[in-house]
């Protein structure tokens, strides 16, 4: 890894962030030809050296320590990552498609040119080939079995998500490898001359005449970059709060999409807690308005899920061995907004749930208790204050009767559509990313999604920006006669 | 899809006075009806003042006076049947109570009652008729619920209709034979006062369209009604036991206004435009009412329907189409016509 | 730091002991320091509003006394105080069962 010294005064392409948009970004433009350096916040560690979901990667790897959240009613907790490769080091690494649906939406009502879902199959086709995109092999983890199992029970379609693992000969489940951008599109790029900095923390930019200026923060010294062209892809929440922070205000940072989830635990007669492996089924029937999943289950995380009703709830956290931890995930009708703040370096984020999402959220984390009953489940704690213990299909009522999302632990690891893409004006960006009230300025991340898709957002954040960034090198090489 | 049984030589119906109740008899004891059948129908009717009225349906009918919330009564309706020579139809049960521990007392309790003289009797086939209200609403208006979901209670009537529902199955759980039917609105011939009042309102054009009328309910054809209970009575071995039973697809709401309103029309009536749009907040308001009311032990009809005006109620009836061949071939617009003119041939002003 | 520490730590302190009377003392303070180490993280604008929480349940502290501040609190049904609650709630738990997984329900070690 690059250190301060590698900084250089001057690059044709600075990529501020290591993430899923900028690491693509990186090593398209590299590979390329371009001479790219990538400026990341965080520090680099590398995949294995921490143990996932621990609280010692949510100090090192997430922003502020994990403990970020949306202001509203409720408060929305969210994460982001903070480290070389950004959230793909500490996401679950489930990939999927966006619908081709989705992708005709936000082509239609965003005016995005030249976005047809077949250009994307190919794109995705390369990605998944590149992530090692795959299922587990032999069997899934008994937290995932109980997704499947009690989903089928209820005649409700789930199925397997693929991770992009990589498995050792004869490997199991829980032996992968994730490949992150770390492990693949990093190297890529450093092998095509791109130089990654870490520790780097970009305060504004500015438009200077021929280029664009970075003012960045790096060893506790102020430098300052001059690029040809500068990619922002801090991720949806960062991205938005540098442009304001750079004098780019408009329809920046107001719509602000993620996907709201309840969670609940539940205690089996069996031992089904696998610590830091994350479930890899779903649950569909209800796409894409719900969606059901795991999550990491690991004692201190099964507390946190116990918390809400610690008084009635805590003593079960003694058998944590028996428990797992899942949510209901809705796509959301409410928008939030991210506002840079003069005087801090970390911007306000704010989130407002409609009461059609308030209700989804009941519905869905009502259904999802059904299927853990199903599947075997003698107790189910819903992660809510006021909550009830449910131990057959009559707590369900109460369930539904109590629930509040005001007294809820809702969060969202999903964050995106901050500067939407495409023709139509309410777009701060062109079809491509590229920053309409400015030259030589090109978002490319999660901000650019113009909504939520339904599915984890990563797979759709890589094709995007693997195709804006091909755009901007071929431009760039055909005016270069 | 599964084969059926041979009706039972007797049926009992409870509920016989109701609506679905009334259709059932007329619909097993027509000559050469679809559902029609041999041997004898006992209608449970509330009152001695109601025996001639049901007798005058079919002289293969045996009403009986009996009170489902009281057992002593249910014993002689079951004494004389030889065990498994009989199957139940339970539909009695209440709506719209003068008050909230009404709820209670018939539609769980009596379902109680019922259950245990039928299944001391011996019963063949327990068919109870359940609701949509033991699951609430759907969040969204594209949602619908499906073959299996979680309770979720409308209120005072949900709660009683899941307390039923749960007794019928822990019965089957206990080795009784009883499906459940689950239907939503009702309409069709037989439609008691309140409905006849709904058609009022929409010819006057006085029907208030909450919110956007987008808001999806699913309704049954009195008809598809009875061909679903007879479908699910009869169906042998059946792998699941409860079923949706409604029209094939839910319909929104303005689309059901529109279509009475064309249906009394091409009945002869002379329809108002309805111009009737309520805010959305007056349904929520109206719902916020109905719970301080109903925790009350109150119950206010007219709030309670406002109150549930803006929601979508949706449902799947592909389960009660795979396992039972059920198919409701009546359109909305046909169902209403016939209901209108049910209507004007008693007599009653629309 | 310091700051944070004086802050957040007593209350943090008193409502572990309040929730967790089992924890032994050595623990208790290993998860005051990580709560505040977290605070100490948190982003700027959502920690000046966790800070100014904290002054008023200081002030509370010093009025009423710890345990009866912590008795008052703890129920979390107060807008604000009750999310401060929630806060350290939510860090302690996470911190004592990562760290010590077979800890009981009340603080006991395994």
């Amino acid at each position: 890894m690059n250190t301060a010294d590698a900084l250089p005064t001057r690059c044709e392409v600075l990529v501020v962030g290591s993430g899923a948009g900028g690491a693509t970004t990186a090593a398209v433009l590299a590979e390329a030809g371009i001479d790219v350096v990538v400026v990341e916040e965080g520090e680099w560690i590398a995949q294995g050296e921490i143990v996932p979901f621990s609280l010692e990667q949510m100090e090192r790897q997430y922003r502020s320590g994990g403990v970020t959240v949306a202001l509203g009613r409720p408060g929305i907790a969210y994460t982001e990552g903070r480290c070389v490769g950004g959230g793909t080091e500490i996401n679950s690494g489930l990939y999927r498609r966006p619908p081709a649906d989705v992708l005709d939406r936000w082509r239609d009502q965003y005016g995005i040119a030249d976005f047809a879902p077949e250009e994307f199959d190919s794109i995705a086709d390369e990605v998944e080939e590149e992530l090692s995109v795959r299922t587990v092999p032999g069997a899934v983890t008994p937290s995932s079995g109980l997704l499947r199992d009690g989903s089928d029970a209820l005649g409700w379609r789930q199925s397997e998500i693929p991770r992009w693992m990589e498995y050792p000969e004869g490997g199991s489940a829980t032996s992968g490898r994730r490949r992150s951008m770390t492990e693949t599109y990093l190297p890529r790029a450093r092998r095509a001359g791109a130089r990654v900095v870490s520790g780097c923390r970009v305060r504004r930019l500015r438009q200077a005449g021929h280029g664009v200026v970075v003012d960045l923060e790096v060893a506790g010294a102020r430098r300052e970059v001059l690029a040809d062209h500068v990619f922002v892809c801090g991720g949806a929440i960062q991205t938005p709060a540098l442009l304001q922070r750079s004098g780019l205000r408009r329809d920046v940072g107001a719509s602000l999409a993620i996907h709201p989830t309840v969670k609940l635990s539940a205690r089996f007669p069996d031992e089904v807690n696998v610590g830091d492996d994350v479930p890899v089924h779903q649950v569909k029937e209800f796409a894409p308005n719900l969606s059901f999943g795991g999550s990491a289950s690991h004692p201190g995380l099964l507390a946190l899920a116990l918390s809400d009703e610690w008084p009635k709830f805590g003593q079960v956290v003694e058998s944590w061995r028996h428990m797992s931890v899942f949510y209901a995930a809705i796509t959301s009708e409410g928008r939030g907004r991210v506002d840079a703040l003069p005087g801090f370096q970390d911007p306000v984020v704010t989130y407002r749930l409609t009461r059609r999402d308030r209700d989804l959220l009941r519905a869905g984390l009502n259904r999802l208790a059904l299927v853990m009953l199903e599947a075997g489940a003698t107790e189910v704690y819903p992660s809510y204050r006021g909550a009830p213990v449910v131990r057959g299909r009559r707590d369900l009522a109460d369930l539904a009767a109590r629930f509040s999302a005001n007294r809820a632990s809702v969060m969202t690891v999903h964050l995106c559509s901050t500067v939407p893409m495409g023709e139509s004006d309410r777009c701060p960006v062109d079809s491509f990313g590229a920053v309409k009230a400015a030259d030589r300025i090109t978002v490319n991340d999660a901000s650019l999604l113009p909504d939520a898709p339904g599915v984890n957002p990563q797979a759709a954040v890589m094709a995007i920006a693997i195709r804006n960034a091909r755009h901007f090198a071929a431009r760039r090489s055909g005016g270069r006669t | 899809m599964n084969s059926r049984l041979d009706p039972p030589p007797t049926t009992v119906v409870t509920g016989a006075t109701g609506w679905l109740g009334t259709a059932l008899l007329h619909a097993l004891t027509a000559e050469g009806a679809r559902w029609g059948r041999p041997g004898r129908i006992r209608a449970l009717v509330h009152r001695a003042s109601e025996v001639l009225v049901t007798a005058r349906i079919s002289p293969r009918i045996d009403p009986v006076v009996a009170d489902i919330t009281r057992p002593r009564s249910l014993t002689q309706v079951f004494s004389d049947l030889e065990p498994g020579s009989f199957d139940v139809v339970h539909t009695a049960g209440i709506i719209h109570p003068p008050d909230v521990a009404t709820f209670e007392r018939v539609n769980a309790q009596g379902t109680r009652n019922v259950l245990q003289a039928a299944r001391a009797a011996g019963v063949r086939r327990f068919v109870h008729v359940s609701s949509n209200s033991p699951f609430g609403t759907n969040p969204i208006p594209s949602e619908y619920f499906r073959r299996e979901e979680p309770y979720a209670p409308y209120f005072g009537y949900g709660i009683s209709k899941m307390e039923a529902e749960l007794l019928v199955r822990d019965s089957i759980d206990d080795g009784l034979d009883a499906v459940i039917v689950r239907p939503p609105w009702f309409y069709g011939p037989h439609q008691p006062a309140r409905q006849t009042t709904f058609f009022t309102m929409v010819r006057t054009g006085r029907f208030p369209i909450v919110g956007d009328g987008r808001q999806r309910r699913s309704m049954v054809y009195v008809d598809h009604l009875v061909q679903g209970v007879v479908l699910a009575e009869l169906v042998e071995r059946p792998m699941y036991r409860a079923w949706w039973i409604a029209d094939r697809e839910p319909y929104p709401l303005e689309h059901v206004i529109q279509t009475v309103g064309e249906a009394l029309r091409a009945e002869g009536y002379e329809v108002a435009e309805n111009s009737l749009r309520v805010p959305a907040f007056v349904g929520r308001f109206a719902e916020a009412a109905d719970r301080v009311i109903q925790k009350s032990g109150r119950y206010v009809t007219q709030v309670h329907v406002l109150g549930e005006m803006d929601k979508t109620i949706a449902v799947d009836v592909s389960a009660a189409v795979d396992d039972l061949g059920y198919d409701p071939d009546t359109s909305l617009l046909d169902g209403m016509r016939r209901s209108i003119r049910w209507c004007r041939a008693r007599g009653i002003t629309l | 730091m310091a700051l944070l520490t004086v802050l957040h730590a007593p209350f943090a302190d008193v409502l572990i002991a309040h929730d967790m009377p089992g924890l032994p003392a050595a623990r208790r303070a290993r998860s005051v320091d990580f709560a505040v180490g977290r605070i100490a993280l948190m982003p700027g604008p959502t920690r000046v509003g966790v800070d100014l929480i904290a002054v008023a349940v200081r002030a509370l502290m010093v009025v009423l006394g710890g345990a009866r501040t912590v008795r008052l609190l703890a129920p979390v049904t107060l807008p604000l105080l009750g999310e401060y609650v929630r806060l350290h709630r939510s860090l302690a738990y996470a911190y004592v069962w990562e760290t010590w997984p077979d800890t009981a329900v009340d603080g006991t070690p395994a």
